[in-house]
């Protein structure tokens, strides 16, 4: 039984080394998680958008994306519980479909991190706006502006500074964002509108079906702890946690908020689906109208979070991309003393600000640009998700620990994806993000051609993660062979 | 997030389950680093399932480690904590180099490895007898050999047991510690006043190993608490020298 191949030599240090190992607690982890998938900003925003398919069953919608959520979870648990990856999804599809397929992942994330950051300002941007104008502050394209470039260059500075750093700025704000949340829904579902229910157009389960995917939407973000492998406490288990708990979690909210909007305007014609902004006009009709400005807050603040969490996922994910050698090395530096991805974040971020504050600035609309920042990054998501779900049996085969269990996850979820990613793109036919989606995706296979022309040998072993090192284990076999 | 703490009585089939995963950890011992779930699980004549999920059980507690190609396990660094570690005495050139300092200075010298995660005395000063072991291998927070080893090791807190009081000085709270274990990570050296008790201290520095700088034992100082607040530049000095003529020695 002992014909054993001869071990591999154990590495002295892992592939991702430069990054502070194992340093971010459980909770640390988890809140960058659900920042990412910033459940105040999708409890206010989200319901109206799915209402105007699901109309009644706008619930529903919500438990399904929950569901669907909860099943990408236990895909990508089955990674996390065996590997700790430093880029993400892309890194975990490494390990269970081919180069070319990783690199679709990585390039799907680089967009919707990209995005969802921008988007995230955007929000913010928008809100604080709001919240500005509310309070009998000056209207003008400036102060977004000079909001995205204050949080944006903020975001970047936090990131830069340690990931513990901006774990716990992130931890507090979103802390605070969902409690407001919570309250200002809590108070709006106590004391719906008096009157009495219209009968509400009965949607269907066509209906239903439809708003899952912008239900969905709400969810993106919700992965973000993968791109945390190395640098948390007790990885394996930490990491499936944090992104199982985000996607329930977020859904229990996103459910919580979603029966609050349709209960507070059933007695009203065309319901919820008829409303632009639901959430001030349940407060003015309660009469707390001093909630809006509470809501305008702690949108503010969960967009910021998420700005802040994006930043981190996006540059670890180009970091990666550069240890693996498909991106240019100088993205693959840490800082020797806050040990993050500095250059990376040096980049990514001024560009993302400068970008995004003259898109404002040349007075673009806030409201438009939001949505369409966010249904690119759905793009990417939606990619993202649909392969690494598809890797997860191959993976386990691979290491020849499948189970019944995980092809039947990817057995319903690919599919479903699958729908999801044609209904999008159908969605979205006449509108520019098609032709943004075309370009980026052309963009990418070039950038996979010319990876695969001029270095080869790093695209056919691409998928670096923090393996184990001659450290790590007892008696250190790698050293005594 | 995480599963309550508090001990919860055993029911149903968990005793099984913690047979189950002792087994596991003795067949992977036996059997040698690399071998797969698919072996323990023909092995033990375990479920497939079972045998994953306790696996990833143990990867998770880092009991276990999964090398390189995935497939593969290995006993992790954390396997060290369930055997007591051997006292080995160190060779009689290291032993000189102790001595050498116990004859230049007044205080206690003691020299400590840390093997197994665990602060052992390997050479205490016959002539100023340290605090006992036991107690030094218990609550290294205290010690400031202790803190050498803490400050090695990123998961530190999960060899902090108790943060328990021994005087007035003693650290007690984790945000305290923490700074401390940073100040001795960023100085390479640590001290503890009168914090085990109240009338001694002890200034502490590292050996690493000469290749890769591996932390391999600490070589430490003991003496009146008031004295080892003092900066003690010349001697902090010469405690340095002597721990870096050790290196080579210990490695």
């Amino acid at each position: 039984m002992r014909d054993r191949p001869v071990l591999p030599r154990l590495r002295e240090r892992s592939p991702v080394h430069g990054l502070r190992r194992r340093g971010l607690a459980p909770l640390e982890v988890f809140a960058q998680s659900v920042s990412g998938a910033a459940p105040s900003a999708a409890m206010a925003a989200t319901p109206a958008i799915v209402a105007a398919s699901a109309g009644g069953g706008t619930v529903w919608s919500f438990v399904v994306a929950t569901g669907l959520a909860l099943l990408i979870a236990s895909c990508v648990a089955r990674f996390t519980r065996r590997m700790a990856a430093t880029g993400g999804l892309y890194s975990l599809t490494a390990k269970g479909l081919n180069p070319g397929a990783a690199f679709a992942s990585g390039a799907a994330l680089l967009v919707g991190y990209g995005m969802l950051a921008a988007a995230a300002l955007t929000g913010g941007a928008t809100y604080l706006q709001a919240l500005v104008a509310r309070l009998g502050g000056p209207v003008s394209v400036w102060v977004p502006v000079g909001a995205v470039v204050v949080v944006g260059f903020a975001a970047g500075t936090l990131a830069l500074r340690g990931v513990r750093l901006s774990a716990r700025v992130v931890l507090l704000v979103e802390l605070v964002s969902i409690v407001l949340m919570l309250t200002i829904f809590g108070l709006l579902l106590a004391s719906p509108p008096a009157g009495p229910d219209l009968p509400q157009p009965s949607p269907g389960v066509g209906g239903i079906v439809a708003g899952v995917l912008p239900a969905l939407a709400a969810f993106i973000g919700f992965e973000i702890a993968t791109a945390l492998g190395s640098e948390t406490r007790r990885p394996f288990r930490t990491v499936p946690r944090a992104v199982t708990w985000t996607a329930a979690v977020s859904g229990l909210l996103c459910v919580f908020a979603a029966q609050t909007q349709v209960v507070g305007f059933a007695s009203v014609p065309g319901g919820l689906a008829a409303q632009d902004a639901p959430v001030p006009v349940l407060a003015a009709a309660g009469g707390w109208p001093w909630l809006t400005p509470l809501l305008d807050l702690g949108l503010t603040m969960s967009f910021f979070a998420c700005a802040l969490a994006t930043t981190n996922a996006l540059a670890r994910v180009l970091f990666s991309l550069a240890r693996d050698g498909v991106a240019p090395r100088a993205f693959g530096r840490t800082h020797p003393r806050f040990a993050t991805p500095h250059v990376a974040i040096a980049v990514v971020v001024p560009v993302l600000v400068v970008g995004l504050a003259a898109t404002v600035a040349a007075g673009t609309a806030l409201a438009p640009l939001l949505v369409f920042l966010l249904t690119v990054a759905t793009g990417g998501f939606l990619v993202a998700y649909l392969l690494v779900c598809l890797a997860a049996p191959v993976f386990l085969r691979r290491i020849g620990e499948l189970t019944w269990s995980a092809v039947a996850a990817t057995a319903v979820i690919v599919p479903i994806l699958l729908a999801a990613l044609v209904a999008y793109v159908l969605a979205s036919g006449r509108t520019p993000v098609v032709v943004v989606l075309a370009a980026l995706a052309a963009a990418a296979v070039g950038w996979f051609v010319w990876a695969r022309l001029r270095r080869p040998a790093e695209v056919a072993s691409i998928g670096v993660y923090d393996e184990t090192v001659a450290a790590d284990v007892l008696g250190d076999p790698g050293r005594a062979a | 997030m995480t599963a309550p703490r508090d001990p919860l009585p055993l029911s149903g089939r968990q005793p099984r389950a913690v047979r189950s995963a002792l087994a596991v950890l003795e067949e992977v011992v036996a059997a040698g680093p690399g071998i797969t779930a698919k072996e323990i699980s023909a092995a033990l004549k375990m479920p497939q399932a079972t045998t994953y999920r306790l696996l990833n059980l143990l990867v998770g507690e880092e009991y276990l480690v999964r090398l390189p190609d995935l497939k593969g396990f290995a006993l992790g660094r954390r396997a060290a904590r369930l055997a007591v570690p051997v006292t080995t005495t160190p060779p009689t050139a290291a032993r000189a180099v102790v001595d050498h300092l116990r004859g230049l200075v007044r205080w206690g010298v003691h020299l400590a490895s840390f093997g197994a995660g665990q602060v052992t005395l390997v050479d205490p000063d016959p002539d100023h007898p340290p605090s006992d072991a036991a107690l030094l291998a218990r609550y290294p927070q205290v010690s400031a050999l202790g803190r050498l080893l803490l400050a090695d090791q990123p998961e530190w807190r999960a060899l902090v047991r108790e943060l328990r009081v021994f005087t007035e000085h003693t650290v007690s709270s984790t945000s305290e510690l923490a700074a401390r274990i940073d100040e001795v990570a960023h100085d390479g050296i640590a001290r503890q006043c009168g914090e085990l008790r109240a009338d001694r201290g002890c200034l502490a520095v590292p050996v690493r190993a000469p290749g890769d700088g591996r932390l391999v034992a600490g070589l430490a100082l003991s003496g009146p608490a008031t004295r080892v607040a003092d900066p003690n530049i010349e001697l902090v000095a010469l405690l340095r020298e002597h721990a870096d003529r050790l290196a080579p020695l210990l490695a």
